[in-house]
């Protein structure tokens, strides 16, 4: 019953073997053309000092789609908010939705002029903010935007006006949930003037950081729409009652703005659930900058790891994606891509939990072990070998090119791996067997200690590793424990870590992240830092009218923190933006906006 | 055999509340998404978010108490709280559902056709030059992880589309978001296009093993006295492969494909990830990560009741592609 191979059989095989192998060429090398290869041009500047904001700028000519990737689905509409409170949510929101000040690529804020041409700190006792509304603002329906939208921005979100849901609502509908009420509860009041045109906002306490309210990633919602949705005056924000303010919450909760009035530079037509925004140019818009391009699209690319092969198959035209080595490495490939790894605000520290007996009373032993790790071989071994600026952080509430950052850490030799300053530490406090099997000056063991991160993080699993290694030079047995998937926050909020490595994500407005992050009893104080100096230090840069006293008074809080060696700054997480070269004026905004902060300038190079 | 298939329905029922009941106890002592949720944002909730939090997903509750109210809610169509924000886990669990049987249905129906055609010509022409490639590419295909291969055939689909200058095959998602020129046509390419490297994917897969079944099968039918009979009766060779022994061959694949099917109408989980196709893998992936109890239970259901259903079929099948079978 044997039969002769055909020679349809033997063509079959040699194509598929064929097929498989010209996949396999394509996948790795420079992947023909040889035209602009990325980081040539483009976003390459971006780095460059005072270029943050202007590199990659062309002039636009008219047409073209742009779709951009964003990495999860939006469920909630309310960026306000706590639980629509996402980064992808802010992105899609602030093409249509507006706001007084916008974070920029060089972490500070610009006044957004299309909306309000100016906002001014008229006094300082009490502290009273001028709001100057644009007279062509408004929101595509026609209706002008006026004091009544930030009046009802500020009663939703003062935690007061419009509380949250008694213990009795398991739907989470009676009430307003703010993703944060800072700086709207120290307001006393929000009058409008100028037909509305004007606005002025009385604080009953001083803020500081005064330029983050009504903005900064958390956009205006058209209040006009709650009031009618609501059965509402229209016009009269200040007079609605709670529930009515719970049904407009609800309402933007639950629509994209498709469903409703928006103003921005576009307007969204389209959401589909789980893959995609569509947005086309807005004909009411008002603004200085009108979009060029035809269309602009989110695309949602929840695996980061196919993003390239999207970009590289021109079925996304922008991606903004953690960076690893691979995946740095295959954009690099992409023909005709540009890319910039920017420093962002978030940042890697290790945490020592001041709940575990030992390492809460010895400060020397803290100090020992912050100043055995070295920050240079933890960096080198994970994001410097595809970021080789990035640097060691030298401060727990400011990273560098913000305003007020100084490198706090740097010159206590913490992170600098030094074992004979680190041990000098312990013998100094009495501790015994430095270098072996380490023993408090009461002759207890220190560890072994668990070094906690989330599994599948390779980046912190070499972390850990490191860590491990330098501490073992002290004498202290350290174990890598991994953290499942969907357990960080049980670990974190359960204080089960002795050491714990995760980022946090700094903010262009730093008194509110000190607050939670440092004070006693804060909300992102998981280790149990408590130091009344520090809290006390902090409230009076969130009650300061004056920005540079505020730097000043953080950094005051600052030293007294790195030398209690409870947080261990890291490194600046990296960014990563990477564009088609045929479009222009995209940045990597590294701040809470991303880069979709300036959309109307996008468009294909003229 | 309706007798057969009403019985095999009401012992299915108990099985169903068992295993839902255990995999309940296990997901809700998976984790803790009211930390998770307390944690994981920039700024941290406040406790009236965290409480109110806790109360949306019943996580306050005893365990036996949730599920008695999750599957009586069931009964009349309310699948439960997800931890996802304005998430509807009925409408969810369908949408997803419909896109995974897309995907499953035109991949299967590719491996199932091939798997004959070639197990069956691997059987004729037993260690044939022809027999040896198609085992070689079984095994292969076989072998080869997922993963990898999904990719190496997205790296094949891009090299397809920048030699012929188009974008027909499309490596994320079911479609465009949108298309240059909007007509019905331009849709129906595009979806195709967008179809044809994960059908691949998953159907190599599936293909490999069943060609495997098909020639085993096919050679035992082969060997088998009743075809030597009809042969030695003067029956063509043709009618005999086809009429006589393919029949009896395709029984145990017809078992084999009903078990397969089901288990991958439960989430494709790397196919979907890796070409982005929002089906029933995905949902399993986010539901396990954020300990999404009420959404991992349904999850659960639907796979169970597929799998459950899938088997009743397979049985079935035997009936009615076996004579000799009968069910009273």
């Amino acid at each position: 019953m044997r039969a002769q191979s055909s020679a349809l059989t033997r063509g079959l095989a040699i194509g598929a073997g064929l097929l498989l192998t010209l996949a396999a060429c394509s996948s790795g090398g420079g992947g023909g053309g040889g035209s602009t290869q990325g980081g040539s041009a483009g976003l390459s500047s971006c780095n460059t000092q005072g270029k943050a904001n202007s590199c990659n700028s062309g002039t636009t000519k008219p047409g073209g789609t742009f779709t951009y990737v964003l990495e999860k689905n939006i469920q909630q509409w309310n960026i306000q908010d706590t639980n629509g409170n996402t980064f992808e949510n802010g992105e899609a929101l602030e093409v249509v939705l507006p706001q007084v000040f916008v974070p920029l690529p060089d972490f500070s804020v610009a006044l957004n002029k299309d909306l309000v041409t100016s906002a001014t700190q008229t006094s300082s006792s009490p502290q009273t903010l001028v709001y100057k509304i644009n007279p062509k603002a408004a929101w595509n329906d026609g209706t002008p935007i006026t004091a009544d939208d930030f009046v009802y921005y500020w009663r939703t979100n003062d935690g007061k006006d419009c509380p949250p849901p008694p213990a009795s609502d398991s739907t989470q509908t009676k009430g307003c949930l703010p993703q944060s009420t800072a700086g709207y509860d120290r307001i006393k009041s929000v009058t409008g003037s100028d037909g509305g045109r004007t606005v002025t906002v009385v604080m009953a306490k001083p803020f500081s950081d005064w330029k983050q309210l009504f903005g900064a990633g958390y956009p205006l919602y058209p209040a006009h729409i709650a009031e009618k949705i609501s059965g509402a005056k229209t016009g009269d924000a200040a007079h609605m009652t709670a529930a009515q303010m719970t049904q407009g919450w609800q309402y933007f909760q639950k629509n994209p703005p498709t469903k409703y009035p928006t103003a921005g530079p576009y307007k969204m037509t389209q959401w589909v659930d789980n893959d995609h925004a569509t947005y086309e140019p807005d004909p009411k818009w008002w603004g200085a900058t009108k979009p060029s391009l035809q269309r602009l699209i989110f695309k949602v690319i929840s695996d980061a790891t196919q993003e390239p092969i999207a970009l590289r198959n021109n079925e996304v035209q922008g991606i903004y994606p953690q960076p690893e080595v691979d995946l740095v490495n295959q954009v690099k490939s992409i023909p005709n891509v540009t890319y910039n790894i920017g420093n962002g605000l978030q940042w890697e520290h290790f945490d020592l939990n001041l709940h575990n007996p030992v390492i809460g009373k010895y400060t020397a032993l803290r100090q020992a072990m912050f100043t055995a790790i070295s920050i240079k071989d933890i960096m080198a071994k994970t994001v410097a070998q595809f970021d080789p600026s990035v640097k060691q952080l030298g401060n727990h509430n400011f990273v560098p090119g913000q305003a007020g950052y100084q490198d706090l850490v740097s010159a206590t030799g913490q992170g600098s791996g030094d074992l004979t300053k680190a041990k000098k530490y312990l013998t100094d406090a009495k501790f015994t067997g430095v270098g072996s099997a380490l023993k408090t000056p009461d002759g207890k063991a220190v560890g072994p200690f668990n070094c906690r991160y989330t599994t599948g993080n390779q980046i912190r699993q070499s972390e850990c590793q490191i860590l491990q290694s330098d501490l073992a030079n002290l004498g202290i047995k350290v174990t890598i424990k991994p953290i499942g998937a969907a357990d960080l926050g049980t670990v974190l909020a359960g204080h089960q870590y002795d050491i714990i490595v995760f980022a946090w994500v700094a903010s262009p407005f730093p008194t509110a992240n000190a607050q939670q992050n440092w004070v006693t009893g804060g909300g992102g104080n998981y280790g149990g830092y408590s130091d009344k100096t520090v809290d006390k230090l902090i409230a009076q840069a969130v009650g300061t009218t004056d920005q540079t006293q505020a730097a000043a008074l953080l950094n005051k809080a600052d030293k007294i923190m790195v030398n209690a060696a409870y947080v261990l700054p890291l490194y600046q997480k990296p960014t990563f933006l990477a564009v088609q070269t045929r479009f222009v004026n995209m940045r990597n905004n590294s701040t809470n906006v991303g880069p979709p902060y300036n959309t109307a300038e996008w468009g294909l190079k003229k | 055999m309706l007798a057969y298939t009403v019985r095999r329905i009401l012992v299915s029922i108990p099985v169903l509340i068992a295993s839902t009941f255990i995999v309940f106890l296990v997901v809700v002592n998976a984790g803790d998404p009211v930390a998770n949720f307390a944690t994981s944002r920039q700024p941290p909730p406040s406790k009236a978010a965290v409480a109110a939090f806790a109360r949306h997903i019943h996580a306050n509750e005893p365990a036996v108490q949730r599920y008695w109210n999750w599957i009586t809610g069931v009964l009349h169509g309310d699948w439960g709280p997800s931890v996802q924000p304005n998430l509807d886990i009925g409408h969810d669990l369908f949408t997803r559902f419909r896109v995974t049987v897309t995907l499953v249905a035109s991949a299967m129906i590719i491996a199932l056709v091939l798997a004959v055609i070639f197990g069956v010509f691997s059987a004729l022409r037993q260690y044939s030059a022809a027999d040896y490639t198609i085992t070689f590419f079984g095994f292969l295909f076989l072998a080869m992880p997922v993963f990898w291969f999904a990719v190496l055939l997205k790296q094949a689909g891009i090299w397809f589309n920048e030699q012929t200058g188009s974008q027909f095959l499309g490596t994320i998602g079911e479609k465009s978001p949108y298309l240059p020129v909007d007509t019905t046509w331009n849709e129906f390419t595009d979806r195709i296009g967008h179809l044809v490297l994960p059908t691949i994917t998953l159907a190599l897969v599936s293909f490999a093993s069943w060609t495997r079944y098909t020639r085993a099968s096919m050679l035992e039918v082969m060997g088998s006295d009743y075809v030597r009979l009809a042969r030695a009766k003067g029956l063509r060779r043709g009618t005999v492969m086809v009429r006589h022994a393919l029949r009896t061959a395709l029984i145990p694949l017809a078992t084999v494909t009903a078990l397969d099917v089901a288990i991958i109408l439960g989430g494709a989980v790397i196919t979907e990830t890796i070409f982005q196709w929002h089906g029933m893998g995905e949902m399993l992936v986010q539901s396990a990560s954020t300990v999404d109890v009420y959404r991992t239970m349904a999850w659960l259901l639907l796979s169970a009741v597929v799998v459950i259903g899938f088997n009743l079929v397979a049985d079935l099948l035997y009936a009615v592609l076996d004579p000799r079978i009968r069910y009273d």
